[in-house]
């Protein structure tokens, strides 16, 4: 059976960890950055927790570990700049878009569901 | 249609690959095409070629291989994620001067570019997490 | 119309909000593993709103002992059921 609705993006990932504490921020990364290597179209959505991963001024973890603010800092060479927020994500931490390392679009929860249904596919990290 | 699994738990810690596990034979049971599973993150080691659990326990290995093998289902394992954590194919084994291999066969080592190849080729891909 | 899984009890953690989030008016929602303790009707009251989208896992009910404590608004689906599910979606998400 072929899907013939019409998308938007291609991807959706999803991260709702914050930088060192797990392997999932990373991850979900390296699949958007994969994705955007093979010319998909990728959108970010940071959801709870993982608007951490956008907080200013990040250094190494334990052992020198890298963390992931390299990596988002390079967005843009590969044309990743579909950044969202859940704004409850934000509220819950006290923090607004402006604290933020990169420029993102905050969304609601009605605007949230119409992302979901933008994207051919969602994968939640 | 044509279906493909993400897995992302480990083996025995979670749930996840026994769910996955009887969603793949579900599916297939219908007549559904699963044309992969791929392993990802801590599901990585749902390859691990030394798993020994108790004979009263299922053999999760060696349930994704007879699945694979009965109904020529891929099962693909990160590379990336899974070299982290120990799993070697002969391959990587010899290129990392490693005396040991620790991925089972049918399971094959590639590249995350196939998460996305599935994902975009095939009419449901459907994730198991921890 | 998506399908969003969620493996983890409302009684414990907060993924059941994420998931909410993310659902449109018509969207379903199944309840897995942990999860289906969501279907008791002490905690069904975090999914108000979903009657008639609101589905729970038989297997992982009947392992757990919790088969016939589901509240009557929860509809109680087999593997089977999953797969339907899957097919009717144009897409599901996890949450875990």
């Amino acid at each position: 059976m072929q899907d013939h609705h019409h998308y938007d993006s291609d991807l959706l990932v999803i991260l709702r960890h914050g930088p060192h504490g797990s392997s999932w921020l990373k991850e979900g990364l390296d699949a958007a950055l994969v994705a955007a290597a093979f010319g998909r179209r990728v959108s970010l959505l940071f959801m709870g927790e993982g608007v951490a991963a956008l907080m200013p001024c990040q250094k190494k973890g334990p052992l020198g570990q890298k963390g992931t603010a390299e990596t988002l800092e390079m967005l843009e060479m590969y044309d990743i700049d579909s950044l969202l927020v859940e704004e409850q994500g934000l509220s819950c931490l006290g923090l607004s878009s402006d604290d933020l390392m990169l420029e993102v679009t905050s969304l609601s929860p009605p605007a949230l569901a119409r992302v979901f249904a933008e994207h051919r596919l969602v994968l939640t990290f | 249609m044509r279906y493909a699994i993400l897995l992302m738990g480990t083996p025995y810690s979670d749930q996840a690959s026994h769910s996955a596990l009887r969603f793949a034979h579900a599916l297939v049971a219908r007549g559904h095409c699963l044309e992969a599973v791929f392993f990802y993150h801590d599901g990585v080691h749902n390859a691990a070629r030394l798993a020994a659990p108790p004979q009263d326990e299922p053999h999760l290995v060696d349930a994704w291989a007879g699945l694979a093998n009965e109904h020529r289902v891929a099962l693909q394992v990160c590379i990336a994620a899974a070299l982290r954590r120990g799993l070697l194919d002969e391959r990587e084994a010899a290129r990392h001067g490693k005396d040991g291999v620790s991925v089972q066969a049918p399971f094959e080592l590639t590249g995350l570019g196939q998460l996305v190849d599935l994902g975009m080729r095939c009419d449901r891909l459907v994730t198991f997490g921890p | 119309m998506l399908l969003h899984v969620v493996n983890r009890s409302p009684a414990t953690s907060r993924v059941y909000q994420q998931a909410l989030s993310g659902m449109s008016p018509d969207d379903r929602l199944l309840l897995i593993e942990d999860g289906v303790q969501g279907a008791l009707p002490q905690l069904v009251r975090y999914y108000a709103g979903l009657e008639g989208r609101l589905f729970a896992l038989k297997e992982d009910l009947e392992s757990r002992g919790l088969l016939g404590h589901c509240d009557a608004s929860v509809q109680v689906v087999d593997v089977d059921g999953f797969v339907d599910l899957t097919e009717e979606a144009e897409r599901t998400v996890s949450w875990y």
